[in-house]
C-alpha cells in the first residue's frame, strides 16, 4: 500500500511535502504530536510575549553599548539577551518581532494557498478529463515548470515594495499548484465512493454534493497538508530573504537574520545561530504537529 | 503508444508555455542588460548603442519571433565554425539548437550551458546517491531495531533533517567541515579532479540531507511491513539470522519502491539545486541562473529557463509512465 | 607529524574522541581571535632585488567577458590588461600622468594637438617594434563601430570620431602618423581630460594580429610588462601572465609571472594566505579584516590606498520632498557620518565633499557638509516642516521611499540612515530591489526620490565626477548617471570651464567652487569614502596598491625564506589530526565564513 500511495502522491506532484503527508508513517505518533504542539504552543507564546519583553528595541542601533572596541556586535549579555547583530541592534528583540512575522506569513500564505488548492483540485477532479480540468491542470504544470526565482523577481518589481502583504502574496500563490494535484487526486477517489454516486443519481445538485459530499472528505487530508504547508511557508519565506527577495529592512524577518549574519558567521555566530535555531525548532513543530493530525484524521485507523 | 505521444506533446506545450512566459516576465522587469554590459558609470551614449547591436531597440514580438524561430531550425548537419549564421548553435543531425549569445560572456549560450549542466547533473547524482545511502542504512536500522535508541534517533533525526532549509544545513556543514576543521573547500570547484572531488563533497551531502530524511521514513516503513510478512517468518523458522533475514529476504522486497524514487528524485534534485549551489557556489546550472538574472543578461536566463523547465517536464513524464507500468490500475484505465 | 604524540598516551576511545571534537568545536571562536605570525622572509629589509617568482593572486571575481582594450567590461579586467599592454602615457603608482611607450608629447595650437614622440625599440609580445601605424591602426580598431567598447565615447574630444563611430569612415581624421615615431592626436577642442582618458586602457597599442577591427576571438597581445601564454587562462578558474623578455625598461619586470585565482571566496582567501598560498589580500569579510587592521604584526605588509569611491546620499531635485533645497540641506545635516562609518569601520572613512582625498580636486580646506542636528532641524522649519524631537510630531507628512540593492553595504547603510532621519522628522522606507533594477529605476526620471549614490573615479581628477554625476547635460530621461536630475546653470559653467583649463592652479579653483555649490544645493549629502585595504606577505617586495590598476607589479620581487614553512601549521592537517583525537599543532588561524562580501559589485 505505501508504495502505491507514495507514487500516487509523487505523481500529485507536491513532491516531498506531499510524500510526507500522505506517505508512510514514523515514530510514535501521539508523542510526536504532543512534542509538535509543544514547539508551536512555544512558538505562538514566543511571538505573542517576546517583543513586550525584550527590553531593547529591535530597529534601534546601539552605538554605545551594543558594540565592542574593535567594532564588533557584542555577544550575549543581560542588556543583550542574545547579543547585538551588524548593525549593534538587538537579536532577541528583532527575533521576537521576526517571530510574529514568520507565524503570521506562515498562516496567512497556507490559508490563501489551501483555500486556491482545494477549490481548484475539487473542481478538476470533479470534472476529470474535461476541459476544465485540461486548463487547470495545464496551468498547474506550466506553474510548476516555471522557475520559481523568476516569479520572485517578476512580483518583487511588479509590487514596488516588497512587504508581508506582497511575500503573503507572492508564497500563496505560488504553493497552491502542489496542494491543487494532491486535491484532484483525492477527489477522483472521493468522486467514485458509493455514497456519492448515490447522491449524484438522486439528482443532487453538483454545488451541494461538492460542499456536502466532497469537501468534507477532502478536507482531512487538506487539514494535514496546511500544517505542514505553514511549515514550509516559514521555510520559503526564509529562503526568499535569502535569496534577496524578501520584506525590506530593517523589518526583522528569520530568513533576513540569517543573511545578515553570514558574513559574521566567525566573529558573532550568535547573529546567525539565534534565527537558524528558531526556524529549526518551528518547521519541526509544524512537521510534527501535521504527523499527529494526519494519524489521528487516518480514516484506516479508527 | 498514443498515450506516450500524448504526453510528449504535453511536455512540449508546457516547456513552450513556460519559455515563452519567462521571455514576457523577463522583458517586463524594469532593467537594461545593456546597461549591464556597459557597466553602472558609461554614459548614456554608450549604452543606447550596445541596446542597438543586440536588437534590444527592436519591438518585443520581433525579439519573440526571431528567439522562437531560431530556438529549433534546420540547418547543415556539421557547421563549419566559420559559418556565422550557425555559429552559436548546438547541433544533432540537421536539427540545430540556437540559444543565441551570451550578452555577457560573449560566448554561444549552448556552449555555457554545455560546460555547466553536467556539473548539475554531478551533484545531483552525488545528492542522490548520498541520500539512498543513508537512508537506506538509517532506515534498515531503524526498522531491525524498532522501537529502540536507534530507530528512535533514526526518526528523530530524520523529522529533524526534514525541517531544516537547505541553506542552514550547507552554512552549518560549511561552518564545521570547512571552516572549524578545514577538511572540504569552503566553496567553488576546483581545478584537478580531486579537488573537484573535495568541492562536491559538502554541497552533495546538503542536498542529500533532506532526501535522506526522507528515504530513512519510506525505507523504514517498508522494511516494517515486509518484516511483518509471513515469509519472513518462515525464514526466521527455518533458521537464517535476523541479519541474512532483513538484508536477503526483506530488504531486497522493499527495494522495488526505493529504486523508483532513487529515479525519480535525481530530477527533482537538479530543479531543486539553486540554492546549494548558491551557497557552495557550484558552477552549475543553478548559480547560473541566478548570475543570468542578476545580470539580466536575457539569452542565457532563456537557456536556463529551457533547460530547467524541460528537466522537471521530463521528470514528471518519467513519474508518470513509471506510474503506468507499476500501478495496474492507471494501466487499465 | 603523525608521531608527534608520544607513545606513552593511553588510546582514546570514541567518546573521548567525541569529547575532544565538540570541545574543540566549542572554544574554537575563542582560538580564532589571533592571527598566526607572518611567514619570515629570507633577508633583511632593503636587499638587492632578485629575479624569478610566481606572485599569487586571488579575487572573488571573474573576468567574463574580454581582457582586449577595446571591450573591457569587467572590474576586474583594467587590473590584468594594464599589465599586458603598454600605452603611450600611464599613470604612476601616485596617480600621476608618466610616460610609457611614448618618452615625450608636446602640446600646440592652443592646446588641441597633442604629439607624442615614441620610444624606439618597443617590442609587442610577438616580437614586432611599436611604431606610429601601430597606434593609430589600434586607436581606430577601438573606436570604429564596429567595435563594442563601452568606454567609446570618452573620446569623442578627437577630430573625426563621430564619422568613425558611426562608421562613415574607415580612418580617424585626428590621428597622425607624422614619422616612425610619431603621431599626433587633433582635438575639436581643449580638453583637460584628454590626457587622463588617453592614460586609461582602451587605445593601448594591441600586436598586429588584432587586425584593423575588433573580433571577439583574438588572443591578447600588448607591450605590457607580462604576456597571455597561449593556454595562460583557463576561464573561471586561473589566469597566468608571464614575463615579456622584450620589455622596454630594462630588467623589468622581476617575477616569473603573475597568477590570478577567480572565484575565490574571501574567507578561502584567508585561509590560503595565511598558509602561504597567497601573497596578496585584497578580499575580505569585515571581521577578518578588521583583525588584520589591529594586529601589530601583520600591520607594516598592508596599507590603505587613498580613497578614489565616493558613497553618499543621492536625492532626486525633481521629486518632492527633496526639491525643496532646506529639505535637502536637513538630510545632509542630519546624518551621523561617524555613526554609519561603524557600519562597516574597516573600510570607511568620513568625508563632507564629493571628490575623495585620492583624487585631484580634492580640497581639505573646504568645510562641506558636516552632522549638526540643530541645524538641521533648523533646515526643517525653514523648509515648512517644523518637527519636535521632543513630541516627535510633525516632520515632513509622507513616507519617503528609499530604493537600495540587495547584498550591497548601502543595504546596511541604508537602515542606519534611516534611523538618523526619523530624528528630524523624515520617514524613510527602504525598499530593496536587485541591482540590474536598482540601475534602471535610479536612471530614470521622477521615479525614485531617493537612494544611495555612489561613484569611483575613471581616472583621477575631479571631473571624473562633476561632470557625469552633476551636469545638467548628463541628464535623459532614462539611463542618466546623474540620479539627483541636478541643473545650475552657474556650476554647469564651472565646469564646462575646468574642462578646458589645462592650468592645475585654475583648475582647481574652478574645482572649489563647484564643490561649495554641491554642499550648499546638497543634490547628495555626502558621506564616507570606501578605501580599499591591501594586505601582502611580508617578503613581497616592491608591491605597491596602485590607485587606479590595484596592483603595481613591475618591479614586484619575492624574498620568500625557502625550504618548508616550518612554523606555520598546515590547517587541513590540524583538522584531520582533531578528528583523529589529537590536539592540534601550532595557531589556529581564521574561523570566518563569508558569502557575497561583493560590495557594489
Amino acid at each position: 500500500m505505501d508504495a502505491a500511495a507514495l507514487l500516487t502522491s509523487a505523481r500529485a506532484g507536491l513532491g516531498r511535502l506531499a510524500r510526507s503527508a500522505l506517505g508512510p508513517r514514523a515514530g510514535r505518533p501521539r508523542a510526536s504530536a504532543r512534542v509538535g504542539l509543544t514547539l508551536v504552543g512555544l512558538l505562538v507564546a514566543f511571538a505573542v510575549l517576546g517583543p513586550v519583553v525584550a527590553p531593547n528595541d529591535p530597529y534601534t542601533s546601539d552605538f554605545a553599548r551594543g558594540v565592542t572596541p574593535e567594532h564588533l556586535p557584542v555577544g550575549p549579555s543581560r542588556e543583550f539577551w542574545l547579543g547585538t547583530d551588524r548593525l549593534f541592534r538587538d537579536v532577541f528583540a528583532r527575533l521576537a518581532t521576526g517571530a510574529r512575522l514568520s507565524l503570521s506569513i506562515g498562516v496567512t500564505a497556507t490559508a490563501l494557498a489551501t483555500a486556491v488548492g482545494s477549490v481548484v483540485g475539487v473542481l478538476a477532479g470533479w470534472y476529470e478529463g474535461r476541459w476544465l480540468d485540461t486548463l487547470l491542470m495545464r496551468v498547474v504544470d506550466v506553474g510548476l515548470a516555471f522557475p520559481f526565482l523568476l516569479i520572485v523577481m517578476a512580483l518583487g518589481a511588479a509590487l514596488d515594495r516588497t512587504t508581508a502583504t506582497t511575500i503573503f502574496l507572492t508564497l500563496g500563490l505560488t504553493g497552491w499548484l502542489g496542494v491543487a494535484r494532491i486535491v484532484r487526486s483525492k477527489t477522483l477517489q472521493v468522486r467514485s465512493l458509493d455514497y456519492v454516486v448515490a447522491a449524484r443519481a438522486l439528482g443532487q445538485s453538483t454545488p451541494r454534493v461538492l460542499v456536502r459530499h466532497v469537501l468534507p472528505n477532502v478536507a482531512g487530508p487538506v487539514v494535514v497538508i496546511a500544517t505542514i504547508l505553514v511549515a514550509q511557508m516559514i521555510l520559503a519565506e526564509s529562503v526568499l530573504s535569502y535569496l534577496g527577495a524578501g520584506i525590506a529592512p530593517p523589518t526583522p524577518t528569520w530568513g533576513h537574520m540569517l543573511f545578515e549574519g553570514q558574513d559574521y558567521l566567525g566573529a558573532a555566530p550568535w547573529i546567525t545561530a539565534a534565527p537558524g535555531v528558531a526556524i529549526l525548532l518551528s518547521v519541526l513543530g509544524f512537521n510534527l504537529l501535521g504527523e499527529g493530525l494526519r494519524d489521528a484524521l487516518d480514516p484506516r485507523k479508527s | 503508444m498514443r498515450r506516450v505521444l500524448e504526453r510528449l506533446a504535453w511536455a512540449v506545450f508546457v516547456v513552450w508555455a513556460t519559455v515563452s512566459t519567462a521571455f514576457l516576465v523577463n522583458h517586463a522587469l524594469p532593467s537594461d542588460p545593456a546597461r549591464m554590459i556597459a557597466g553602472q558609470q558609461a554614459p548614456p551614449a554608450a549604452v543606447a548603442k550596445i541596446r542597438k547591436d543586440l536588437g534590444l531597440d527592436r519591438p518585443l514580438h520581433v525579439q519573440y519571433v526571431l528567439f522562437l524561430r531560431r530556438l529549433v531550425h534546420l540547418g547543415p548537419s556539421a557547421p563549419s565554425p566559420n559559418d556565422r549564421e550557425h555559429a552559436d548553435c548546438a547541433a544533432a543531425g540537421p536539427v540545430h539548437l540556437d540559444l543565441g549569445r551570451s550578452y555577457q560572456q560573449r560566448r554561444p549560450v549552448v556552449t555555457i550551458l554545455g560546460e555547466r549542466a553536467p556539473r548539475t547533473l554531478l551533484l545531483a547524482l552525488s545528492a542522490a546517491i548520498v541520500q539512498a545511502a543513508i537512508g537506506v542504512t538509517a532506515g534498515v536500522i531503524a526498522a531491525a531495531r524498532r522501537q529502540r535508541t536507534s530507530d528512535r534517533l533514526a526518526v528523530g533525526l530524520s523529522l529533524l533533517g526534514v525541517s531544516a532549509p537547505t541553506f542552514l544545513i550547507g552554512l552549518l556543514l560549511q561552518w564545521v567541515f570547512a571552516f572549524k576543521l578545514r577538511l572540504f573547500p569552503i566553496d567553488g570547484y576546483g581545478d584537478t579532479p580531486a579537488e573537484h572531488a573535495a568541492s562536491l563533497v559538502l554541497p552533495a551531502v546538503t542536498l542529500g540531507v533532506f532526501g535522506a530524511a526522507y528515504y530513512t521514513r519510506i525505507v523504514r516503513d517498508e522494511m516494517i511491513g515486509e518484516l511483518s510478512h509471513d515469509y519472513v517468518r518462515t525464514a526466521r523458522a527455518k533458521g537464517v539470522g535476523p541479519a541474512g533475514v532483513i538484508v536477503r529476504h526483506a530488504l531486497r522486497n522493499a527495494l522495488m519502491p526505493i529504486v523508483t524514487i532513487f529515479g525519480l528524485e535525481v530530477g527533482t534534485l537538479v530543479g531543486g539545486a539553486i540554492i546549494t549551489e548558491s551557497v557552495f557556489r557550484w558552477p552549475g546550472i543553478g548559480s547560473l541562473s541566478v548570475d543570468a538574472m542578476l545580470d539580466r543578461d536575457g539569452p542565457l536566463i532563456m537557456g536556463c529557463v529551457v533547460v530547467t523547465s524541460s528537466v522537471v517536464v521530463l521528470s514528471t513524464l518519467a513519474v508518470d509512465l513509471a506510474y503506468a507500468v507499476l500501478d495496474p490500475r492507471v494501466r487499465r484505465a | 607529524m603523525r608521531s608527534i604524540r608520544g607513545r606513552a598516551e593511553p588510546p582514546r576511545t570514541t567518546r573521548a574522541r567525541a569529547a575532544t571534537l565538540l570541545a574543540l568545536l566549542a572554544t574554537a571562536p575563542a582560538c580564532s581571535s589571533e592571527l598566526p605570525a607572518p611567514i619570515p622572509s629570507a633577508g633583511p629589509e632593503g636587499a638587492a632585488p632578485r629575479r624569478g617568482g610566481v606572485l599569487e593572486l586571488a579575487t572573488f571575481g571573474d573576468v567574463r567577458a574580454s581582457l582586449d582594450p577595446a571591450n573591457i567590461t569587467d572590474g576586474l579586467a583594467p587590473q590584468i590588461a594594464e599589465q599586458l599592454f603598454a600605452g603611450l602615457v600611464d599613470y604612476d603608482r601616485h596617480g600621476r600622468i608618466q610616460p610609457d611607450i611614448a618618452e615625450r608629447w608636446v602640446v600646440d595650437d592652443d592646446g588641441t594637438t597633442y604629439r607624442f614622440f615614441l620610444r624606439p625599440g618597443v617590442r609587442f609580445h610577438d616580437g614586432d617594434e611599436v611604431t606610429a601605424e601601430d597606434v593609430k591602426r589600434s586607436i581606430e580598431r577601438a573606436l570604429h563601430g564596429s567595435a563594442p567598447n563601452p568606454a567609446a565615447t570618452s573620446f569623442s574630444m578627437i577630430a573625426g570620431f563621430d564619422a568613425l563611430q558611426e562608421k562613415k569612415a574607415d580612418a580617424l581624421s585626428g590621428v597622425e602618423v607624422e614619422g616612425r615615431y610619431v603621431v599626433s592626436f587633433h582635438l575639436a577642442k581643449r580638453d583637460a581630460t584628454f590626457l587622463p582618458i588617453l592614460a586609461t586602457l582602451p587605445l593601448r597599442p594591441v600586436c598586429k594580429s588584432g587586425g584593423a577591427r575588433y573580433s571577439d576571438a583574438w588572443h591578447p597581445c600588448g607591450a605590457g610588462p607580462f604576456k597571455l601564454a597561449p593556454d595562460g587562462w583557463q576561464r573561471g578558474h586561473r589566469l597566468t601572465l608571464v614575463r615579456h623578455d622584450g620589455y622596454f625598461r630594462p630588467g623589468l619586470p622581476r617575477l616569473d609571472a603573475v597568477r590570478w585565482t577567480f572565484h575565490e571566496n574571501p574567507t578561502s582567501q584567508t585561509f590560503k594566505f595565511l598558509r602561504g598560498d597567497l601573497d596578496v589580500l585584497r578580499d575580505f569579510v569585515t571581521p577578518e579584516l578588521l583583525r588584520f587592521q589591529a594586529d601589530p604584526r601583520w600591520k607594516p605588509f598592508a596599507d590603505f590606498e587613498s580613497g578614489s569611491q565616493i558613497l553618499g546620499e543621492a536625492m532626486n531635485v525633481e521629486t518632492p520632498p527633496f526639491d525643496n533645497v532646506e529639505i535637502r540641506r536637513a538630510v545632509a545635516a542630519a546624518i551621523d557620518r561617524d555613526a554609519l562609518r561603524r557600519v562597516r569601520a574597516s573600510n570607511l572613512s568620513v568625508t563632507n565633499q564629493l571628490v575623495p582625498p585620492g583624487v585631484f580636486g580634492h580640497d581639505a580646506d573646504l568645510p562641506g557638509q558636516r552632522f549638526d542636528l540643530e541645524a538641521a532641524l533648523e533646515h526643517m522649519r525653514r523648509a515648512g516642516y517644523p518637527y519636535d524631537p521632543a513630541t516627535k510630531t510633525g516632520g515632513w507628512p509622507h513616507v519617503i521611499p528609499y530604493l537600495v540593492y540587495k547584498q550591497g553595504l548601502q543595504e546596511f547603510m541604508g537602515q542606519v540612515l534611516a534611523q538618523q532621519l526619523e530624528k528630524i522628522g523624515l520617514r524613510v522606507e527602504i525598499r530593496i530591489v536587485n541591482y540590474p533594477t536598482f540601475l534602471a529605476l535610479r536612471g530614470r526620471r521622477k521615479t525614485s526620490p531617493f537612494g544611495p549614490g555612489f561613484w569611483m573615479q575613471d581616472y583621477p581628477d575631479a571631473l571624473s565626477f562633476l561632470e557625469p554625476m552633476f551636469h545638467s547635460k548628463a541628464i535623459s530621461d532614462d539611463g542618466t548617471n546623474n540620479w539627483s536630475f541636478y541643473r545650475n546653470p552657474r556650476f554647469d559653467e564651472l565646469v564646462d570651464r575646468a574642462h578646458e583649463e589645462l592650468d592645475d592652479a585654475r583648475r582647481m579653483k574652478l574645482y572649489t567652487e563647484a564643490q561649495q555649490i554641491l554642499v550648499d544645493d546638497a543634490p547628495w549629502a555626502f558621506t564616507e569614502n570606501v578605501r580599499l585595504y591591501t594586505q601582502r606577505q611580508g617578503y613581497v617586495r616592491e608591491h605597491f596598491t596602485h590607485p587606479m590598476w590595484m596592483h603595481d607589479v613591475t618591479r614586484t620581487w619575492i624574498d620568500r625564506a625557502t625550504g618548508p614553512i616550518a612554523a606555520r601549521a598546515i590547517f587541513s592537517e590540524g583538522g584531520l589530526a582533531a578528528l583523529l583525537g589529537a590536539r592540534p599543532h601550532g595557531p589556529r588561524g581564521a574561523s570566518l565564513r563569508d558569502r557575497g562580501a561583493g560590495d557594489g559589485r
